[in-house]
């Protein structure tokens, strides 16, 4: 009967058309905004894994981005007096400029060049040119997406106020976007540039991964003044944002399409009404009312499953445009899962929206729909 | 094939109006039969509850022996698959749809797939004489085309009834009486039993038997050709 129901929705065609618009629309918006939600996750997720037993530190009360963190070089004898530390890495920053939508274009690093890899993680590796080297100073290693972006070659020079650094080196791809947004420089030249003696951030290695909600305990009762991580928690913090996230965007487009749902309504109930006499007909020659039932709820699914996949194509098209457009910060991401969420929500509606229009059908009086003008 | 006892049909509060009241009728196996009777006697009224479209107040309908009274909707809808055939003044056919695809229809209610149905659909449309309109769109057509494709339609099942309202009722003269020549070679050659209900006197005299409604009661029967005029008195004054 597939054949059949296409050849009914497509009688009108304009309509037909219209309506799976609103659902297409609507799905669309879903599997976009969806997959910006999913590209969070996987940035979140991939950068957790290269930091998996850190501990970061910041000041008390600055948030899970720790802005306006300022920490001072007592903190850092502070926390290197605790038992079980294997090392205590101070870094700080200074924050590019925003032009897109997606976070700085790239953010200054300041660490100790042999403490790199507690930041950029253990298995980085280097694009082009080499590490920075223990006690240099006036050199910087860019992260790739910096390099890109900026057509940034090996011996340029990228500047924090009056202060020059070359560039030695650039990193390969991680997929995380801090890491590949990053520029490192060693972390004196970065104070004396910004003229500070305070940091944003302490890493605090534990000699053992098992002690180390036991450390970020000791840390948080050791100072009113300091507030410790781990990635466990950053984790735990990081996956109820993201699921909020989750939530939020497919509230947004689960509104677009129920009001495509609508659509699907109103489409199959005009249907109906204008089918009435055809309809006594199908019946007069033998069709049962669940025949009929199922006929018009296969039409309107129809409608909604076209809409759908439609829907999953655009937001693909969209996740990818985004993608494009954020210049490579966020990676917007249409999993399988929130495409076949996509595609069942599409046809969840057109169940919902055919069945009021598909019973009143097949509960039609045959003789007074055959008499129907 | 059909017989009727003591059928009764009424609508409203404590059956205010009555559209038919203690029909007796009978229709043998392969004969033409019309119903006949001034608007508002019930002709249709009765043939629908024939073609088991409408169920009657009270009263027994048997169909090739079977009562089809006290059976639900889609048992009913099962029988008029199997053994009921409709022709209609207005034709009903599906305007968006092409000849042959209305004759396959209730094929494809049937169960049976595209390519089987859309053959036996050729054979019949060529039977009627419309092998050349077969993807016609109903508004091609003219209407005596449009009443030999839904003929064709009615036919599609091979049924063992065909019920007729009007079927010519909306055609010239001439047309009409192609129709009607098409129904009666249906009825003789093919052995279909004819149920029509009509206004045209042509129409009933081609038929085997008239029955003659008045006020949802029926008035007499009488046997145009003849051969059992005598059975036909009943009622005559």
């Amino acid at each position: 009967m597939l054949d059949l129901a296409l050849k009914n929705i497509m009688r009108n065609r304009t309509r037909t058309i219209l309506t799976t618009l609103g659902i297409l629309i609507g799905i669309g918006a879903i599997i976009a905004l969806g997959s910006i939600a999913e590209g969070i996750n996987v940035s979140i997720q991939s950068s957790l894994q290269l930091t998996a037993s850190k501990i970061s530190v910041q000041q008390a009360g600055a948030g899970i981005f720790g802005m306006g963190s300022e920490l001072t070089n007592d903190d850092v004898e502070l926390l290197k007096s605790l038992s079980g530390i294997k090392d205590v890495v101070p870094i700080d920053v200074s924050i590019g400029p925003m032009t897109g939508f997606a976070g700085p274009d790239y953010i200054f690093v300041g660490i100790e060049p042999d403490k790199m890899s507690y930041f950029a993680g253990e298995n980085f590796k280097m694009y082009q040119g080499r590490n920075l080297d223990e006690g240099e100073s006036g050199v910087a290693v860019v992260g790739k997406t910096v390099a890109d972006k900026f057509n940034t070659q090996i011996g340029d020079s990228w500047s924090v106020k009056d202060e020059d650094f070359e560039v030695v080196g650039i990193m390969d791809t991680t997929g995380v976007s801090d890491i590949d947004s990053a520029i490192l420089v060693p972390l004196q030249d970065l104070q004396t540039a910004l003229n500070k003696d305070t940091y944003y951030s302490i890493y605090v290695i534990p000699d053992d991964v098992k002690d180390t909600e036991k450390i970020v305990a000791e840390i948080n009762d050791a100072s009113d003044n300091l507030q410790a991580l781990s990635s466990a928690d950053l984790a735990r913090q990081a996956s109820e944002i993201v699921d909020q996230i989750r939530f939020f965007t497919f509230g947004i487009g689960a509104i677009a399409a129920f009001v495509g749902g609508l659509g699907v309504m109103n489409t199959m109930i005009m249907a109906v009404m204008e089918r009435r006499k055809e309809i006594g007909v199908m019946k007069a020659i033998g069709a049962t009312n669940s025949m009929i039932l199922r006929q018009i709820l296969t039409e309107s699914a129809m409608i909604s499953v076209i809409g759908g996949v439609g829907g999953i194509l655009l937001g693909i098209g969209a996740a990818i445009g985004l993608g494009a457009f954020s210049g490579g910060q966020i990676q917007p991401y249409v999993t399988p899962v929130l495409a076949t969420e996509g595609l069942a929500f599409a046809m969840f509606l057109g169940v919902i929206g055919g069945l009021y229009p598909a019973r009143q059908a097949a509960n039609l009086d045959p003789v007074e729909a055959l008499r129907y003008e | 094939m059909i017989e009727t006892k003591n059928i009764k049909k009424c609508y409203g509060d404590g059956c205010k109006v009555t559209a038919l009241n203690d029909i007796n009728i009978h229709v043998e196996k392969g004969s033409f039969v019309s119903i006949m009777g001034p608007s508002g006697s019930g002709k249709t009224t009765l043939l629908d509850v024939l073609g088991c479209l409408l169920k009657p107040t009270s009263g027994d309908v048997y169909l090739d022996g079977k009562n089809v009274i006290g059976l639900d909707d889609n048992e009913l809808a099962v029988i008029r698959k199997e053994k009921i055939g409709f022709v209609f003044q207005q034709y009903n056919l599906i305007q968006s749809f092409t000849a042959i695809e209305n004759v396959e229809l209730p094929l494809r209610i049937k169960g049976k797939s595209k390519w089987e149905a859309e053959d036996k659909a050729k054979r019949l449309l060529q039977m009627v004489g419309l092998g050349d309109r077969l993807t016609h769109k109903p508004s091609q057509l003219s209407g005596g085309e449009q009443q030999r494709v839904a003929i064709a339609r009615a036919l599609a099942n091979d049924p063992k009834i065909i019920l007729g309202d009007e079927p010519t009722g909306n055609l010239d003269t001439k047309t009409g009486q192609k129709i009607l020549n098409l129904l009666k070679e249906l009825n003789q050659k093919e052995g279909y039993t004819l149920v029509v209900v009509t206004h045209d006197p042509r129409v009933a005299e081609y038929s085997d038997k008239i029955i003659n409604l008045l006020d949802g009661e029926v008035l007499n029967e009488t046997y145009p050709n003849g051969s059992r005029e005598h059975e036909a008195r009943r009622g005559r004054k």
